[in-house]
């Protein structure tokens, strides 16, 4: 199907109309993904947001639940929000990093409805990447500027239009009312033209990667690979896949409620004991800690890397630490053929 | 022209130095990954040297990787680098005898957030500076700007671009930069009232997400204990969704940095949500030369000016 | 589906000081809501997420063993916010409980065996539970042998103190308390952990050795064992960490690939060889 580029904001609109629409949004040229009111507030004209839109399903700060302490007893009421959702013009290697994202929020043995809840009533509808960013490497990871992975709807760019392809049911349910015309041969081939154009630029090796991350524990190689980090939370911030989280009482007299905030483990106090202990006490270890999740602990719990590509640690770092440099170094370290 | 000497100073200097044993270590800065960016850099053997570099991307304030180490070092200094130095000497966190400082007068360094704006959204694929026009090529574009208007305001209104204390000098003193204070947004927000300055603030920490680049990216944040992560008690919350929370934090960090801040910028350079945190500290610094009339880091000798002498009769 | 975040609200019923040094309370707590007691069947080993409204949830080990129905036992230490508000509390307070979560020891694994139970200092907790449920009529002839062999600093820090005499005085239990530094009072052994340990020298044969301890006795306990015979897949250890969900979502507790909440916190010594020394 196709659907012309000033139609995106009357679409826009009648989607409010049933869901909450989240799309990016420009502030001071950077673009985040927000809550739209009106249809004209999306951008579609942009590379990527700068932190993720992860917030849709794990936002920065959540409710668990309020209590209030009376005579005797304690009133629990559960935060969990029922809302039906779109979020508009997601990037494909954000859509891929819910994947990742299910596997650790809907496991075999403990579900989160808070993420769960918000995934299960939420529909994404993907924007390709015409011109993948020179730090993109999404390719590396399995995934791809046009890749369909965990997208509802996949919009293809071709000039004056989209390329509009529907992946699901709940896709095709979004589009209802709409009646966008059949694209013809023209139209398809442009896309399939644009999708083949679409070159990345950047890439890594992560042949060996796993094989030197089994054994490398106790290399001396991550003193070096540590050495400027700042041990901030830029690039856990900026994460798709990260999901660390620290929780919290706030409370207000007899009332208060539990609260889940974004944490990460690169701060020195996230593993610190009450007794003092600290079984990552340098940034050393917690920036091998980062690294082994990423690329080796989740591989080993849910077969897949814990990283999508997208590049936005590298552009987010304060002291430019750059992933691929990263992964380059250890396999490198030691002589590992790749 | 001038970043080539730097550079080629820089790494003879380095190489020396490691040759004749006289540092372990050389901290300085290297060619980033991205354009415009330069990346701290660790050179323990010499014939490593090469990796080190001058840029306008030498953003970050080496400092902030001096404070209590064990060996002997040496460290590639810009102005507001050596007075980072100078503060920490006098608190203890540097020993002055286990440290070379290698002064570089600095010119200036470029403003990311000000390069982003000017491209509005387009990616940037390379750069060059020459004769001071910068010249940012994209896929489709090229675009020239004088570097003036791509310097960070910290850059702009700095004092003291001349390392005040430095063990070897490289290249020629320069002047201060006199134009600074128009392209600074500094008279802008002295002109707002207090309601628009609140909002201000509270428009630009809505953006914060309490990743703490701010504070760790600080040579004077060393505290074991940072009043954030205190939970008893517990100062403030640790939501980055309660945007007076996150004020707070910020207007608390500039008090604990008030007379060691040498406003640098570093941390504003850091945020990688791009918050206007220079206009928090700079006024911080002013206010303590204003009242006190000590600004930090210009002199080894001046005592902080609360520090009071323990009396021992 | 279940929300495996909230708590089940307890009333706490007793309110114990453990140690002479005032460091150490033990809580009893009962469920206010029957449905949630069903609901927590527990094993010898596993912990809960005990929370105090407006201060937080900290996880302790489960001290009491499910043949102790109708009620739940902690053994908390005062270290921060929660524990300090806990031990302020008087009985008749409220709070809650998440659980129960983490792996328990394998007891089907250790039917038919021989054990040797080595504990030291408030590490102790979840090694009273193991303790109580194979002295129970209904499960004793299930297991061999039992020998207990738990140190503490001085006789006021050891814990269960009244439990510990009865102990004693069983014959289907062979306890060895024991203290670095007596006092007048003390009849018990005197010495560290892994002395008593080689001279009680449980044989390894058809034997499981559980281990609970700070570090320094663990540290000089597993080569007595190791010299004893035990196989590093007969030596049960229990890992601590710090924690907040539970239930290996929020990243904090990992040791390598493995959440101690989800994964642990037992793990045999063969397991915990193959882990990175990062606990």
């Amino acid at each position: 199907m196709l659907l012309k580029k000033d139609q995106v904001t009357n679409w826009l609109n009648k989607l409010m109309q049933t869901y909450q629409v989240f799309a990016p949004e420009k502030e001071d040229n950077s673009f985040y993904f927000r809550q739209i009111s009106s249809g004209d507030q999306a951008i579609l004209d942009y590379n990527n947001s700068s932190i993720p839109p992860k917030e849709v399903f794990f936002p920065r700060s959540e409710k668990l639940f309020c209590y209030r302490t009376e005579k005797g007893g304690v009133q629990l009421t559960e935060q969990i929000g029922e809302e039906k959702k779109v979020v508009f013009g997601i990037r494909p290697c954000d859509a891929k990093s819910f994947l990742l994202l299910d596997k650790v929020f809907n496991g075999d043995q403990y579900v989160d409805p808070y993420y769960l809840n918000k995934r299960n009533n939420t529909a994404l509808v993907g924007l390709g990447c015409n011109q993948p960013a020179a730090a993109c490497f999404c390719a590396s990871l399995g995934g791809g500027p046009f890749s369909q992975e965990g997208l509802d709807i996949l919009l293809t760019d071709i000039g004056d239009q989209y390329l509009v392809e529907v992946i699901t049911e709940r896709g095709r349910e979004l589009l209802s009312g709409m009646d966008l015309p059949v694209a013809g041969q023209e139209a398809q081939a442009a896309a399939r033209s644009v999708k083949e154009d679409a070159a990345l630029a950047s890439a890594v090796d992560l042949g060996g990667l796993k094989y030197r991350l089994d054994v490398n524990f106790e290399d001396p190689i991550w003193n070096e690979i540590a050495e400027k980090c700042l041990g901030c939370a830029a690039c856990t911030y900026s994460c798709p896949t990260c999901h660390c989280f620290d929780i919290v009482d706030e409370v207000a007299g007899k009332e208060g409620c539990r609260v889940r905030n974004w944490d990460a483990c690169m701060f020195p106090q996230f593993t610190l004991h009450g007794s003092g202990h600290n079984p990552r006490p340098t940034g050393k270890e917690r920036l091998r800690q980062r690294v082994m999740h990423k690329f080796k602990y989740f591989v080993d719990n849910y077969g897949a890397t814990a990283c999508v590509g997208c590049g936005r640690c590298i552009a987010n770092c304060p002291v430019n630490l750059d992933i691929r440099q990263v992964i380059e170094q250890i396999g490198q370290a030691g002589g590992v053929q790749q | 022209m001038f970043l080539k000497m730097l550079t080629r100073a820089i790494q003879e200097t380095a190489q020396r130095l490691l040759q004749d044993k006289e540092v372990d270590l050389v901290v300085g800065f290297a060619e980033g990954s991205l354009p415009l960016r330069n990346t701290p850099c660790f050179i323990r053997q010499p014939e490593d040297v090469q990796s080190l570099v001058w840029g306008y991307g030498c953003e970050n304030n080496l400092a902030v990787f001096l404070r209590r180490r064990p060996e002997k070092l040496a460290v590639v200094a810009k102005g507001c680098d050596s007075r980072a130095i100078v503060e920490l000497i006098k608190q203890n966190q540097i020993d002055r005898e286990k440290l070379v400082i290698i002064g570089v007068p600095c010119q200036g360094m470029i403003d990311r957030n000000k390069v982003n704006r000017l491209l509005a959204g387009r990616e940037l694929l390379s750069a060059q500076v020459n004769d001071g026009q910068v010249q940012l090529k994209g896929k489709d574009f090229l675009e020239t700007a004088p570097l003036e208007q791509l310097l960070h305001n910290s850059c702009l209104t700095c004092t003291h671009p001349n390392p005040a204390l430095y063990d070897i000098l490289l290249g020629e003193p320069v002047p201060e930069k006199g134009i600074g204070l128009e392209l600074s947004n500094e008279a802008d927000y002295d002109a707002k009232s207090p309601a628009e300055k609140q909002a201000y603030l509270q428009n630009e920490l809505s953006r914060c997400v309490r990743c703490y680049a701010c504070r760790q990216s600080c040579p004077m944040c060393f505290c074991e204990e940072c009043f954030v992560d205190c939970s008893a008690p517990e100062w403030l919350s640790k939501s980055s969704l309660n945007v007076k929370d996150n004020v707070f934090f910020q207007t608390v960090r500039a008090y604990h940095l008030a007379g060691r801040c040498v406003d640098c910028g570093a941390c504003d350079r850091a945020c990688p949500m791009g918050i206007d945190l220079r206009t928090l500290t700079h006024r911080m610094a002013k206010d303590v030369q204003e009242v006190f009339g000590y600004t930090a880091g210009v002199s080894l000798e001046e005592k902080p000016p609360l520090a009071a002498p323990i009396s021992l009769t | 589906m279940k929300n495996p975040y909230m708590p089940a609200p307890v009333k706490l019923v007793k309110h114990f000081v453990e140690t002479e040094d005032n460091l150490i309370h033990s809580f009893t707590f009962q469920f206010l809501n029957e449905e949630d007691e069903k609901a927590f069947a527990y094993k010898p080993g596993q912990f809960a997420e005990v929370c105090v409204f407006g201060k937080g949830e900290s996880p302790f080990g489960i001290a009491s063993s499910p043949t102790e129905p109708g009620i739940l036992k902690f053994s908390v230490a005062r270290v921060g916010v929660v524990t300090t508000a806990m031990h302020e509390m008087p009985e008749g307070s409220i709070l809650g409980v998440r659980g129960p979560l983490g792996n328990s020891y394998p007891m089907e694994e250790f039917k038919g065996k021989n054990l040797v139970i080595i504990g030291g200092g408030f590490a102790f907790t979840t090694l009273r539970s193991t303790i109580a449920y194979i002295l129970d009529p209904k499960n004793r002839g299930d297991y061999g042998n039992l020998t207990v062999i738990y140190g503490a600093r001085n006789p006021g820090l050891l814990l269960y103190k009244d439990e510990l005499a009865e102990w004693e005085k069983r014959s289907d239990i062979n306890l060895v308390a024991t203290v670095d530094r007596g006092d007048e009072n003390w009849k018990g052994k005197v010495g560290f952990v892994p002395a008593m340990t080689k001279e009680t020298a449980p044989s390894a044969e058809n034997t499981y050795a559980v281990v609970c301890g700070p570090p320094i006795m663990i540290k000089f306990t597993l080569p007595v064992l190791e010299e004893l015979g035990f196989p590093p897949e007969r030596i049960i250890m229990s890992l601590e960490n710090r924690m907040k969900c539970g239930i290996g979502m929020c990243g904090r507790c990992n040791v390598g690939n493995k959440f101690v909440c989800k994964d642990g916190p037992v793990f045999t010594l063969a397991q915990l060889k193959t882990m990175p020394n990062e606990y």
